[in-house]
Parts: C-alpha cells; sequence; structure tokens
C-alpha cells in the first residue's frame, strides 16, 4: 500500500524493547514484507538491535518468534505485510 | 501429616483439613474430589528462586501433597526482594532447605522433599519419574532445554515460565497434545544476547505475578479443568499492564516432539547454548 498514512509497526518485546528505547517502532518507508521490516528496523535502531535480529550471514536468529498481527510470520514463506499491520518481535526468557 | 499417603487414607477429610481448604472446596470446581486430587498431587519444582517462590507458596497452601523442590544455590541477600520463599533468618541456608522449611510451616498436610543437586542430563529423568508435573522455575537456558527435553522423552506436564524486568512468558507444555519449548524456541539465543535477570534487573513483583499464573496451571493440571495454556504462549508486560495470549503451533520437525525426532536422548545443554563456547572464549 501507498497511501499517505503508509507504515508498519513492530512491537518489541524484552531485551530487544530495552536495546531499542522503546516499545514500538514505526516504519515509514513502506515495508511490504516481514523481512523488509526488520531490515528497516536494523538500519534505524543501530548495531546492537541489528545483531539481535540478524545473525552473521544476515538471516533472522531462529531463536526469534515473528507475529504479523498475531499470527506466526514465516519466513519462508516471506510473510508480506501491508499498512497499519503490527510486526511483534518475541525473545526467549531465561530468568526465574 | 504425610501428603504422600495413599488415596485410602485420604477419602476422609479432618475437621482441620475441612475448614484450612474451605475457601477452595467451595468450588464447584474443586470440590472434596478435586482436593483429594491435589492432595495426592505430586509437582516437582525446579529453582526455588523468584518463580519457584510464589508456586511453592500457593502450591502449598492448596494442600499439594508432595512437591520436590530443586535447587543447589545457597539464599543471598539480592534474592529476598522477590524470592518470597526465604527470609532474612535463611541467608546462608540452602535454599530447598529453607524452601521446605517455609513451604511445611504453612501447611502440614504438605511434604516437601529437597533436592539440593544440580540437574543433568544423567540424573533428571531419575527425578522427574517421582512427579506427576514439572514446574520450570530455571534462571538459564541450559536447564530450561533440559528440562523441556526430558518432560517431552519422558511424557510429563510442564509449567513453563520466563521473566526478565517487566516482563514474563508463560506455557504450558503436555507432550503428546500440543507444542513444546522448542517448538517455541528451536534454537537457544546466541549467548550474551539475553541478559539474565543477574544483568538487566527484574521486578520482583514480575516474579510473584508470573510464578502464581504458573501455580494456577499447576492446580488446573491437577484438578482437569479450564484451559491450560497448551499451544499458547501468555505474555505479561508489567510496564504496560497487559496480559495476552498468542496461538503457538507444534512443529513438525522440532527436535525432541516432532514426527522425526533427532533427540531421543538427553545430552550436553551448556555446549547447545553455547555457554562452552563462550567460556573458553572469555578465558
Amino acid at each position: 500500500m501507498t497511501d499517505d498514512g503508509n507504515h508498519v509497526t513492530v512491537r518489541l518485546y524484552g531485551p530487544l524493547r530495552q536495546a531499542a528505547g522503546g516499545r514500538d517502532v514505526q516504519l515509514e518507508a513502506g515495508a511490504t514484507t516481514v523481512k523488509d521490516a526488520l531490515a528497516q528496523l536494523a538500519a534505524c535502531k543501530g548495531s546492537r538491535v541489528a545483531d539481535m535480529i540478524f545473525d552473521q550471514q544476515g538471516a533472522v536468529w531462529p531463536s526469534l518468534i515473528l507475529l504479523v498481527n498475531d499470527e506466526p510470520a514465516d519466513l519462508r514463506e516471506a510473510s508480506s505485510v501491508a499498512s497499519g499491520d503490527v510486526i511483534s518481535i518475541l525473545m526467549p526468557l531465561a530468568g526465574g | 501429616m504425610s501428603g504422600d499417603s495413599s488415596p485410602k487414607a485420604k477419602r476422609v477429610f479432618t475437621e482441620e483439613q475441612i475448614e484450612r481448604y474451605s475457601r477452595q472446596l467451595l468450588l464447584p470446581e474443586v470440590g472434596g474430589e478435586g482436593q483429594r486430587k491435589v492432595l495426592a498431587a505430586r509437582v516437582l519444582l525446579i529453582g526455588a528462586g523468584g518463580l519457584g517462590s510464589p508456586v511453592g507458596l500457593y502450591l502449598a497452601a492448596a494442600g499439594v501433597g508432595t512437591i520436590g523442590v530443586v535447587d543447589s544455590d545457597r539464599v543471598e541477600l539480592s534474592n529476598l526482594q522477590r524470592q518470597v520463599l526465604h527470609a532474612t533468618q535463611d541467608l546462608g541456608s540452602e535454599k530447598c532447605l529453607s524452601a521446605k522449611a517455609t513451604m511445611e510451616g504453612i501447611n502440614p498436610d504438605v511434604r516437601v522433599v529437597p533436592l539440593s543437586i544440580r540437574l543433568r542430563s544423567e540424573n533428571i529423568l531419575g527425578i522427574i519419574a517421582d512427579y506427576d508435573i514439572v514446574v520450570d522455575g530455571s534462571d538459564n537456558f541450559p536447564t530450561r532445554y533440559l528440562v523441556n527435553d526430558a518432560c517431552v522423552l519422558a511424557g510429563k506436564p510442564l509449567s513453563h515460565a520466563g521473566i526478565l524486568r517487566f516482563d514474563g512468558q508463560v506455557t504450558t507444555v503436555v507432550p503428546g497434545r500440543g507444542p513444546c519449548y522448542r517448538c517455541l524456541y528451536p534454537q537457544p539465543p546466541a549467548p550474551g544476547m539475553v541478559p539474565s535477570c543477574q544483568e538487566a534487573g527484574v521486578l520482583g513483583v514480575t516474579a510473584g505475578v508470573v510464578g502464581c499464573l504458573q501455580a494456577t496451571e499447576v492446580i488446573k493440571l491437577i484438578l482437569g479443568i479450564g484451559d491450560p495454556l497448551v499451544g499458547r504462549l501468555l505474555l505479561y508486560d508489567g510496564l504496560d499492564m497487559t496480559i495476552r495470549t498468542i496461538r503457538i503451533r507444534r512443529d513438525p520437525a522440532c527436535a525432541v516432539c516432532g514426527d522425526s525426532p533427532a533427540i531421543t536422548e538427553l545430552a550436553d545443554y551448556e555446549e547447545f547454548c553455547g555457554l562452552r563456547a563462550a567460556e573458553e572464549i572469555a578465558s
């Protein structure tokens, strides 16, 4: 979608939220896939966030859970996103 | 009164038990039959820390007859902000013994089995064999994967939770009925990616809220009531004060509960979690 309100929101949980300095990040550039959105997030939030999302080969860490509007997103299927969608990124928590 | 007595011995409640459990005996979902199940239940707590404390307190108060407590640590001052099983007078004591004293002090119907040991691939299956339900309140990824895999291999229901800062995650694994922890997180994060509570902190109440959710799940499993968090991950956010659940699916390719599991016996989880390699790099 390319309307004037085009944005995708990335909602961060756990350590990623702390690293990015906030819960929600609005991507203004109009991502069309989850992977696009993650790349934009990494670009705008710096290397610490980028390292928490992508491994050295540029693949998304398998220890992340990705959701689009609370439904699991499958990167192998290049899950698409549209304006207004919310991508959630979850990480496991070890603390007890 | 011992908590591991035979069903026959628990057939009739004493006057004291009727009074002690009156508020939950009133619940149609519990009643006398349910309370007998609770008294006969055997639950294993992995960890007597932030999560294990509220779980242990509420399971003991509810009358869970036998509660095993695995923890090899001793009580430290920095524990007391959230580990409410222990008190200042317990500083330096073994946590599992402190936990036993507190829990049995709350309810003499409960027998607590202290296990001051480190869980390993070679001992965990023998330990969980004695229990109906396992509660993961550990504080590190190697133990979490070990506990998950052991429960899947042994077919034991598992209440899983993890916490950090103001956040918590809770799910319930019932092998054969839904996804396991590995379906959710096939691999642990790279070393250093997810800080511990020691590194990033945790609000004591976060442990309390999330541990109480786990205790609720355990009691539901014992009673066979309600809709446990099987196939769902509950997300608790104390800053936003929101609780929501997301659907999670069993992964047919899961290494331990999948259609063709690669894991058929337990192994070295420190290496799997990259800790040994990280330690070597650091040294």
